[in-house]
C-alpha cells in the first residue's frame, strides 16, 4: 500500500484499510523491539523536534525512544505551559520550528486544534498530535487498538465500553474513532455529568449504568479520573464515583469471557481502578505502553519516508 | 445634486417592478418619477439595479477609543460605506466604555470627521459596563446615543436591567440586550452538541440564549418599555421572542449574517480555524433554518453584522487562543444575498432588504426612523445593490483594519455597488459591475 499521510492530526481521515495496514507495520516494529540490538538507519539524517507544551511522562518518552531507535535526531523542545504564558505566540514558534528545518514536529498542547494550526503553519515538516487539549490522542488510540488486536485478533463486531470521564478525555475521543472503524461496537457509560452533551453524534451509545455497558464486553476501557472534577461540582465525591463506576473485580466478572481490560495511564488506584484489576490477569495496561514504542516507530517510519 | 437614474426602488416597503428615477437634492430625497431631469445634477445611470434606502447596521463594534490598532471610527465608518451600509451603530463596549455623554459626543464627532457613512454610537446600560450601578442614560441620550446596551455581555444583575429599562421608557432608546446567562455559557467555545462532543470544548448551551431572553421578555412585560435582543442565534430564542410578539409585547430582536449562513460544522471542516469562533457561537442546522424562519415571518427585525474587528495577532492563533468575533462589514449584505440564492430564496427579496432598511430604522430613536424610507422629504441614503454581481471577498483590499473573515477567497453573487449619505457618494463600485 502507498502511504498517503504526512501528518497524523486526527485519525478522521483514515480507512479502515489503511489503519489495518499501520497495525501491520507496528508489528514489524515491535520485532526490532525484541532485538538485542534495537537501531537501526531508516530515519538517519532526520530531525523530529518533540514539542511538550503540556507535562507527559509516558508519550514523551515514548515518541523520543521511537525516533531513536529509528536513528533520528531527536530533539525535546523544552517549553512549561501554553505559548500564551510565555509570552511568545505560537505564530513565532512555528517560524523558529521552521528555521530549524525539522522534519517532524511531536506537538502536544493543552488546547484543541494546535496541531491543525501548526499543519496549516508548518508547510514542510511533519506534524504529529501528541494530544491536543481534550479534543484528540490519536496515537494512544493507535497502540490502544494495536494492543487490542494482539490479543484478541479480528476486532470485528467486538463490544466495548469505555467508562469514565469521557467528557474530558482526548483518548475517549480518539478511540471512539478508531475503534468504530474497525468495526466494533462502542458504548460509553459515566455520570452524566461527564458525558458529551450529543452522544449519537459520535456515533456511540450510552448507558448511565456501568454494569449495563460491561455486560458481554469484550473490551473494557476505564478512563483517568481527576479529582478536580469533584471540585467542579461535577460528581459528588470520588467515593460514590468508584462504587458506581470504578473497575472493580464484580464489574469486571460481567465482561465476556474473554475480555480484557485497558487504561491509558497513568492510573489512580482505587479510584476509577482497584489494583485487583489493574494487575490482574485482564489487565492490558504494561502492553499499551509497550506497544506505544512500536505505534510511534511505525508512523514515524510511514509518514517521513523511511529508508526504502 | 445627483441624479440615480433606471433603478428598481425599494423604498422600505415594496420594491418597484419596473425602473424609475431619483432626484436627490439638498441631503434628501427631492423627487422620485420616470424620465426625471434636472440641470446641473450629477447622473448616475444604474441600469436597472436595485436602489433603497441606505442600509442600517444596528450592531457594530469600531474599537473606538481604546482599541484603535483593531479598527477607529475613520476605518471602521468607511469599511461600512464599502459594504453598502450608510448608517451603523457602534458598540459600546470600548476602553474607556462608552458611559458618559461626553464620550458619545467624541463618537458623534469623529463619525462626522470620518466622512462616511452615519456613526451613531450606543451607551453603556451600567457604567464602567460593570452590571452594578446605572450610566448616565438620559445625558447620553441627549448626546446622541440611540440604544443602551451592554453588549459584549449582558446585562447580568436582572433589578439593574429592570432599572434601566424603567428608566429609559421615555427616553426614546432601547436597551438592546446580548442574550446569555453567563453561568451556563461560562468558558465555552463552541456550540454545545455535536462540535463540544467531538472535540471535548466547553459548549455553549442554546439555554444560555433563552434563559437570559425569558427574562429580559418577563422584564419588559412588567415594566411595559421595550427590549431588543442582538444576535440571535438558536430556535429556542426566536421562539421565544415570537411567544413574546404574539402577546403584544413591545420585544425586537435582529440575526447576523454568519448565523443565517454558517453552522457548527464548520469549526470541524476548518479544522478548528479561528476564524469561525464568534459569541454566540455557529449553532446547529436547524437553528439557521430556524432564523430563516423568524427572517420570513416577522420575528426577526434586522440583520446585523455584529462586525468584530481584531488584529492579527488576536486571530492568527489557535482556536482556543482567539478572540470571538468575524469582521464582516464589507462582505456581509453579499453573505446574506448569495446564501439567500444558494437557499432557494427562501423570503420575498423585499423582506430581506426590510431588515437592512426600515427594519432597523423603527428601531433608532425617533430623529433617525426616516431613513428606513425613500419617500420624497426622506433623508438621501441610499444604497444600490446588483443583485447578479459575483465577485471575490478579498481582505487585503478591506478598508476595515481586520484581515480574518471566514468568507475571504469566497466568490459571492448579489453585492452593494453604491452607497449615498445625505446625498453624497460615499461608494461607488458602478464601472466594476458593468
Amino acid at each position: 500500500m502507498e502511504w498517503r499521510h504526512k501528518n497524523l492530526i486526527t485519525l478522521e481521515g483514515w480507512t479502515r484499510d489503511e489503519l489495518a495496514f499501520f497495525l501491520d507495520q507496528t508489528e514489524y516494529m515491535e520485532e526490532l523491539l525484541n532485538r538485542p540490538i534495537k537501531k537501526v538507519p531508516a530515519l538517519r539524517g532526520k530531525i523530529v523536534m518533540n514539542c511538550f507544551f503540556e507535562n507527559s511522562t509516558r508519550t514523551r518518552a515514548s515518541f523520543e525512544i521511537a525516533g531513536k531507535v529509528l536513528s533520528a535526531d531527536v530533539i525535546n523542545w523544552s517549553s512549561s505551559g501554553s505559548s500564551a504564558s510565555k509570552g511568545e505566540t505560537l505564530r513565532d514558534t512555528v517560524r523558529t520550528l521552521e528555521a530549524m528545518a525539522a522534519d517532524a514536529v511531536v506537538v502536544r498542547h493543552e488546547e484543541v486544534g494546535v496541531p491543525d494550526y501548526l499543519a496549516k503553519k508548518l508547510t514542510k515538516a511533519s506534524i504529529f498530535n501528541a494530544g491536543d487539549g481534550t479534543n484528540g490522542h490519536p496515537t494512544q488510540a493507535l497502540l490502544d487498538l494495536y494492543t487490542a488486536r494482539q490479543k484478541l485478533g479480528n476486532l470485528e463486531g467486538a463490544k466495548m465500553a469505555i467508562i469514565g470521564d469521557v467528557l474530558h478525555s482526548r483518548v475517549a475521543r480518539s478511540d471512539m474513532q478508531a475503534f468504530r472503524k474497525m468495526g466494533v461496537h462502542v458504548t460509553l457509560s459515566g455520570p452524566a455529568t461527564l458525558m458529551p452533551e450529543n452522544t449519537a453524534s459520535l456515533g456511540v451509545g450510552y448507558v448511565s449504568d456501568a454494569r449495563e455497558a460491561a455486560e458481554g464486553a469484550d473490551i473494557l476501557y476505564f478512563l483517568r479520573m481527576q479529582r478536580e472534577r469533584q471540585e467542579d461540582g461535577l460528581i459528588p465525591s470520588i467515593d460514590e464515583y468508584h462504587r458506581r463506576w470504578g473497575a472493580t473485580e464484580s464489574l469486571v466478572s460481567l465482561a465476556a469471557p474473554r475480555a480484557v481490560v485497558m487504561h491509558p495511564g497513568p492510573m489512580n488506584r482505587g479510584m476509577e481502578i482497584a489494583s485487583s484489576v489493574a494487575d490482574g490477569p485482564r489487565s492490558l495496561i504494561l502492553d499499551q505502553v509497550r506497544s506505544g514504542v512500536a505505534v510511534r516507530m511505525a508512523l514515524l517510519y510511514l509518514c517521513l519516508g523511511g529508508v526504502r | 445634486m445627483i441624479l440615480l437614474r433606471n433603478a428598481k426602488i425599494f423604498d422600505g416597503e415594496n420594491l418597484g417592478k419596473t425602473c424609475e428615477d431619483l432626484l436627490l437634492k439638498d441631503g434628501v430625497v427631492a423627487r422620485r418619477g420616470t424620465d426625471l431631469s434636472a440641470e446641473g445634477a450629477e447622473v448616475f445611470d444604474l441600469g436597472g439595479k436595485t436602489a433603497c434606502p441606505g442600509f442600517i447596521d444596528l450592531h457594530v463594534h469600531f474599537r473606538d477609543p481604546g482599541y484603535e490598532w483593531r479598527e477607529n471610527t475613520e476605518s471602521g465608518a468607511w469599511a461600512a460605506a464599502e459594504g453598502g451600509f450608510t448608517t451603523v451603530v457602534t458598540m459600546p463596549n470600548t476602553d474607556p466604555a462608552v458611559d458618559d455623554p461626553v464620550t458619545v459626543e467624541y463618537l458623534v464627532a469623529r463619525g462626522k470627521r470620518a466622512g462616511a457613512s452615519r456613526v451613531l454610537p450606543a451607551g453603556c446600560v451600567s457604567k464602567g459596563r460593570q452590571g452594578k450601578h446605572l450610566a448616565e442614560l438620559a445625558l447620553m441620550a441627549e448626546s446622541g446615543a440611540v440604544f443602551f446596551t451592554d453588549d459584549g455581555a449582558p446585562v447580568s444583575d436582572a433589578k439593574l436591567l429592570k432599572t434601566a429599562l424603567l428608566y429609559s421608557r421615555d427616553l426614546d432608546v432601547r436597551i438592546m440586550e446580548h442574550p446569555e446567562e453567563p453561568s451556563l455559557s461560562a468558558k465555552s467555545q463552541v456550540n454545545e452538541g455535536a462540535v463540544s462532543a467531538a472535540s471535548g470544548m466547553k459548549g455553549c448551551p442554546a439555554s444560555a440564549e433563552v434563559i437570559d431572553i425569558q427574562r429580559g421578555i418577563i422584564l419588559s412585560r412588567e415594566t411595559d418599555s421595550p427590549i431588543h435582543f442582538t444576535h440571535v442565534s438558536t430556535e429556542l430564542g426566536m421562539n421565544a421572542i415570537r411567544q413574546a410578539k404574539k402577546e403584544g409585547l413591545a420585544v425586537t430582536c435582529d440575526v447576523t449574517p454568519h448565523h443565517l449562513s454558517l453552522d457548527e460544522t464548520y469549526i470541524l471542516v476548518s479544522r478548528f480555524s479561528s476564524a469561525y469562533k464568534v459569541n454566540p457561537p455557529l449553532r446547529t442546522r436547524k437553528d439557521v433554518k430556524a432564523l430563516w424562519d423568524a427572517v420570513a415571518d416577522g420575528t426577526a427585525d434586522a440583520i446585523v453584522t455584529d462586525h468584530a474587528p481584531y488584529h492579527m495577532d488576536d486571530k492568527d492563533v489557535p482556536f482556543q487562543e482567539a478572540l470571538s468575533g468575524i469582521a464582516s462589514l464589507e462582505c456581509a449584505v453579499a453573505v446574506v444575498l448569495d446564501t439567500w440564492a444558494k437557499t432557494g430564496r427562501p423570503v420575498p427579496l423585499e423582506r430581506l432588504l426590510e431588515l437592512f432598511t426600515s427594519g432597523p430604522a423603527a428601531l433608532l430613536s425617533r430623529p433617525w426612523r426616516s431613513l428606513g424610507s425613500l419617500k420624497e422629504g426622506s433623508p438621501a441614503d441610499v444604497t444600490v445593490l446588483d443583485l447578479e454581481a459575483i465577485k471575490r471577498v478579498d481582505v487585503n483590499r478591506w478598508k476595515s483594519k481586520a484581515r480574518v473573515c471566514p468568507w475571504d477567497g469566497e466568490m459571492l453573487q448579489g453585492w452593494p455597488v453604491m452607497a449615498l449619505v445625505e446625498g453624497r457618494v460615499v461608494m461607488n463600485r458602478l464601472k466594476d459591475s458593468e
